[in-house]
């Protein structure tokens, strides 16, 4: 039994080839369970991941790769107010899925 | 997205980047794969977020047209899940927030698994789009 999402990994790579990843300090918005979120946070400086969903950022929390740790953070919040200064990320990635 | 986008704008740096990854506005494609054959099942309905879709999308074109982001790269591709079991389409079906798998979509492929064998595999496609743009020093 078993579900496998984005066979071939064709969304993961549009998204690297997109995403100026490294060394980079990445916002994500709708990161869900973090589905995509383990594919580039190896190579930015680091991830900061929301979500409005509590339930799907635990499950991120529970998945979250050891090793990639302590450069991702997850906020529970909508987006309309977010807490830090102008100019505090060098990407934005919209992942939603409405 | 919409309210998200102005606040987003204003976390982000001049000249960064702002990648949108998202389902186009069509539905889930169902197939189910047997030995013999591969068989379009029906659709997932998604038609519950179009309206939301067009609303990202016409946010972001006041964000292009009023020089705040401007568009670099767009490409299309097709996500694909693969399931193994009707119980693996149900637990894939309950993670989806506003799409609607109908009852009968089910039924169809026991049916279907009934009358040919045990070996298949479900197939569901979705269309994606995925934009770069890239933060302008435009100011709101």
């Amino acid at each position: 039994m078993g579900i496998r999402s984005d066979v071939g990994r064709i969304e993961r790579q549009y998204l690297l080839d997109m995403l100026e990843v490294e060394g980079a300090r990445i916002l994500e918005i709708g990161c869900g369970e973090g589905r995509l979120t383990w594919h580039f946070a190896g190579l930015a400086r680091s991830v900061v991941a929301f979500d409005v969903t509590p339930d799907t950022l635990q499950d991120a929390l529970r998945q979250r790769p050891e090793q990639i740790a302590d450069k991702v953070s997850f906020l529970e919040a909508s987006g309309v107010h977010l807490p830090f200064k102008s100019g505090s990320f060098d990407q934005a990635l919209f992942t939603l899925s409405f | 997205m919409v309210h998200a986008l102005e606040e987003t704008h204003r976390v982000l740096r001049a000249g960064g980047g702002l990648i949108d990854l998202r389902p186009a506005s069509s539905n889930r494609t169902v197939e189910l794969e047997l030995a013999a054959a591969r068989l379009h099942i029906g659709e997932i309905d998604s038609s519950a977020t179009f309206a939301d879709h067009r609303a990202a999308d016409a946010a972001l074109d006041r964000f292009v047209r009023g020089g705040l982001l401007c568009v670099e790269h767009a490409e299309e591709f097709q996500l694909t899940t693969d399931l193994d079991t009707v119980e693996d389409l149900r637990a894939f079906a309950a993670t989806l927030r506003r799409s609607i798998l109908g009852e009968e979509l089910f039924q169809r492929i026991e049916s279907l698994i009934a009358d040919e064998g045990e070996d298949y595999i479900i197939h569901t496609r979705r269309e994606m789009t995925i934009k770069r743009y890239r933060r302008t020093n435009g100011e709101r």
